[in-house]
């Protein structure tokens, strides 16, 4: 990781804690992941296997320059795709178009540095059944 | 003096014309495809859809975007 380890393992329960308030957090979000610094998905709005692969591309073609990526934007016709490295940890986010880059950014940071300094799980209260991101993923596949 | 009425109506749809032709470069400008990487220290780096790493990065983007399909409706 470009800007060092987390300072405690991050168990997946708070990892979907924290994809469920990121989620809760940003209305255009379609899809998000969180991931480990080696790249091991720890929750994620979908399947893992495949946002490990696409995140692990992502990543693959943006260090390619002279120095690890920090933030990766890219805007197309269809979407939105937001990257970030902080604290150890990296999130992957898609959007809508014209979501607002500077908002989702500092939600992502804020969400893995709270995560990565090991914030009871209380911090992302989603005790609501709505702010589930299964329910959500439910919901998608229930074509609702 | 006043000016003369039919360059009032000119003015007028000259600047009518401006704003739509500003109208339509802004549009084009928002969705234009664009990626952007930024590093520790703040420098940020465009790469156009043409090179090579612009066109790699708009795939992976593509992969992501089909993965996390359509926003549910709420």
């Amino acid at each position: 990781m470009a800007d060092g380890e987390t300072s405690t393992a991050v168990s997946g329960e708070a990892a979907e804690g924290a994809l469920a308030y990121l989620t809760e957090m940003s209305p255009d979000l379609r899809g998000a992941a969180i991931l480990a610094g080696d790249g091991a998905v720890l929750a994620a709005s979908g399947d893992a296997n495949r946002w490990r692969e696409d995140a692990a591309t992502l990543f693959e073609v943006a260090d390619r320059g002279s120095e690890p990526v920090e933030q990766v934007h890219i805007g197309t016709e269809q979407g939105e795709v937001f990257a970030l490295r902080h604290a150890g940890l990296a999130a992957v986010a898609v959007t809508d178009r014209f979501a607002l880059a500077s908002l989702s950014f500092f939600d992502m940071r804020a969400v893995l540095r709270d995560l990565a300094a090991g914030r009871p799980l209380s911090t992302f209260d989603v005790s609501e059944d709505v702010k589930s991101p299964k329910r959500r993923m439910g919901r998608k596949a229930d074509g609702a | 003096m006043a000016p003369k009425p039919h360059r009032v109506l000119l003015d007028r749809v000259s600047g009518y014309a401006d704003e739509a032709a500003a109208y339509m470069r802004r549009r084009r400008a928002s969705r234009r495809p664009f990626a952007r990487l930024y590093y520790a220290g703040g420098r940020a780096e465009d790469h156009a859809t043409d090179s090579a790493t612009g066109g790699e990065l708009f795939v992976a983007a593509g992969r992501l975007i089909e993965l996390a399909g359509k926003r549910p409706k709420s």
